[in-house]
């Protein structure tokens, strides 16, 4: 008897579980499938503005679109991958993790049927992603090199401070700049250390650097976190007239400073514009389209005190 | 063996000293007033961390969750400054003064460290799971206040303390020395004191003795929440802003310092002071390989080489007694 009352109550449950499940579904008949965006880390104010701004134009096409979280571990980033796959979700706007860690992720999808549209940093790999949007840092700090130059002349000590050590933009950034300062012999990096990517970091090892090379000119930083440190240190050491700036990134506090006149110049990445483009890629691969390029190289634009009224929120007003 | 025991209790200091000297003889810019002040101003967020983490360590126990707590705290004080607290149901908006902020962080912090020590005393968690849970949790409320974007433009007011000076010291040092004193003479001089000692060297018969030993639990975690808010302020205070990602990894620099000062993981042997020279320890050390100008890449495996060998110096001290 009391087995029997517990399988009518379960039965119940079920049905009722399955009579709510239908009546979610079909509550959304207007949206055009789901769209899920993976973004590497939502801790730097920079990928939430890219994460933000995919979801926002995937809605706007008449897609659900969700956020998943990777927390730069391409572990969660698999896990994230195994849940969308199963989830039906038709394609994903994805900002990798790790260029290399990332490729059994996107391949995963692809096996599945899924398109993957990478944004701002690539995987290495030619045939896993739909499309890649891809922010050109190496010719960005090209162009920053040249200001660099032009700016704080041709002799003189400079500091660097790197991102994370292990990163692939790290060195991008960092080749761009030297391909063009390392042609002057008389600008000498005195110190190079890594800033981590992070503010708190580039603080302290610009405090650091500050003593062992009091002389310098010029510190390159790279990205706009690490600059907004070092210009932190340099205020209190009473240095921030004498050590000019120069940061990669585009965020706002930076673009704040440059026209306070207070930092040099930095590159200005467009996170809205690649997240927006990658939404509009996933529509038209939806829709049928296929012959998407490889890789769509957006420029990266140089922000100086002479241009940076045109330039905020994380692309041109 | 009083003598050798006397010298174990030395051996932080000793590799100290030959820190200092190493690095005066192999750089003349180590030994200028500037850069001593520079070392002093750049451990004392880890100072506060590592107090709270010392006497935690002491009980048994270990907190993983103070840098997601600064990282909190700091953007708790940051955001209540900037935009303060918007009441909807009541319609209004309370504003905070720099002063109020700072309190309204500490308080922020030691709730949290309260709900460890809960999680611990009343739940049962072991230390490492309870305070794991926290991290998540800090971390994650955090980007809910934040919405991921740095809090910035704090005001001088709020940056006297992280950028401000007093008699040419700056005055997050004077902050963390008086912290320093006060808790030195609370884990010394008091009974409170004693009972953490106590706690951690054997917890059975100090519950026998008929000490509270779960309140004297919470009460250290409490305390390891608000002295990492305390370095939450510190921290944002420096930055004149509140990074939503500030403190990432702090909780092992902490635990490094502890270690490095003498304190047994296992608890119920350490001291404050010990603490002290460790955090010096970490300072001089980043400090000198950036004066050096050594690589980043070589900087880590240096570090962890000086972790490994003062621990190792701190057990073989051990198996002798």
């Amino acid at each position: 008897m009391k087995t029997n009352l517990i399988k009518y109550m379960l039965a119940g449950v079920a049905m009722l579980a399955a009579m709510l499940f239908t009546q979610t579904v079909s509550a959304q008949p207007a949206a055009k499938g789901k769209i899920a965006v993976v973004v590497s880390t939502l801790n730097n104010p920079w990928f939430v503005v890219l994460g933000e701004t995919a979801k926002a134009r995937a809605i706007e096409l008449g897609y659900e679109a969700t956020i998943f979280d990777s927390q730069n571990d391409t572990a969660k980033e698999a896990a994230h991958f195994e849940n969308l796959i199963a989830g039906g979700y038709k394609a994903v706007l994805f900002n990798p993790t790790d260029a290399n860690g990332s490729i059994a992720n996107v391949q995963k999808a692809k096996a599945a049927g899924i398109p993957v549209f990478c944004i701002d940093r690539e995987i290495n790999s030619t045939n896993a992603a739909t499309a890649q949007m891809l922010s050109d840092s190496y010719s960005g700090c090209v162009k920053l090199g040249q200001y660099f130059v032009k700016t704080v002349g041709k002799d003189g000590e400079y500091a660097e401070l790197l991102g994370i050590v292990g990163d692939n933009n790290t060195w991008n950034r960092s080749k761009g700049f030297h391909s063009v300062v390392d042609r002057y012999p008389g600008l000498k990096m005195v110190a190079q250390q890594s800033g981590e990517f992070d503010r708190a970091k580039g603080l302290e090892v610009m405090e650091s650097i500050l003593q062992a090379h009091p002389n310098i000119k010029a510190v390159f930083c790279g990205n706009d976190a690490m600059a907004l440190g070092a210009y932190q240190a340099l205020v209190t050491a009473g240095k921030a007239e004498a050590v000019k700036v120069f940061g990669f990134d585009g965020a706002d506090d930076a673009v704040k400073l440059i026209a306070e006149g207070k930092m040099a110049a930095t590159g200005m990445q467009f996170p809205k514009t690649m997240a927006r483009q990658s939404a509009e890629y996933a529509d038209a691969y939806i829709n049928g389209k296929r012959d998407f390029p490889q890789k769509i190289p957006v420029p990266v634009e140089l922000v100086t005190k002479e241009n940076v009224g045109k330039y905020g929120d994380y692309g041109k007003k | 063996m009083p003598m050798r025991s006397a010298l174990k209790k030395l051996q932080p200091l000793i590799a100290l000293v030959v820190m200092l000297v190493a690095m005066t003889l192999l750089s003349d810019k180590f030994l200028t007033i500037a850069n001593q002040r520079n070392i002093l101003l750049q451990i004392s967020v880890n100072l506060c961390l590592s107090i709270g983490m010392t006497l935690i360590i002491l009980t048994g126990g270990i907190d993983l969750s103070v840098g997601a707590i600064l990282a909190f705290a700091g953007a708790f004080a940051a955001g209540l400054l900037k935009h303060g607290l918007v009441l909807k149901y009541f319609g209004v908006v309370l504003q905070f003064t720099p002063f109020g902020a700072m309190v309204a962080g500490i308080v922020v912090g030691l709730g949290l460290g309260l709900f460890n020590g809960m999680a611990i005393t009343r739940f049962k968690l072991p230390p490492f799971v309870a305070t794991l849970g926290m991290l998540s949790i800090a971390r994650g409320l955090t980007l809910l206040w934040t919405g991921g974007f740095p809090v910035t433009d704090l005001g001088p007011q709020f940056g006297f303390i992280g950028a401000g000076f007093w008699l040419g010291v700056p005055m997050a040092v004077w902050i963390s020395a008086a912290l320093v004193i006060l808790f030195y003479v609370v884990s010394k001089h008091t009974t409170l004191g004693r009972y953490i000692y106590a706690v951690g060297g054997n917890e059975r018969a100090t519950a026998f003795s008929g000490i509270n030993v779960d309140r004297i639990k919470l009460w250290v975690y409490a305390l390891g929440g608000a002295l990492a808010a305390v370095a939450g302020l510190l921290v944002t205070a420096r930055l004149d802003a509140a990074d939503p990602k500030a403190g990432l990894g702090y909780e092992l620099d902490s635990i490094a310092a502890v270690v490095i000062g003498g304190t047994s993981l296992s608890g119920g042997r350490g001291s404050i002071l010990g603490t002290v020279l460790g955090c010096l320890i970490i300072g001089v050390l980043n400090n000198g390989l950036f004066l050096l100008d050594v690589s980043p890449f070589w900087q880590q495996v240096v570090k962890g080489f000086v972790i490994l060998a003062a621990v190792a110096a701190d057990k073989l001290g051990a198996r002798k007694e």
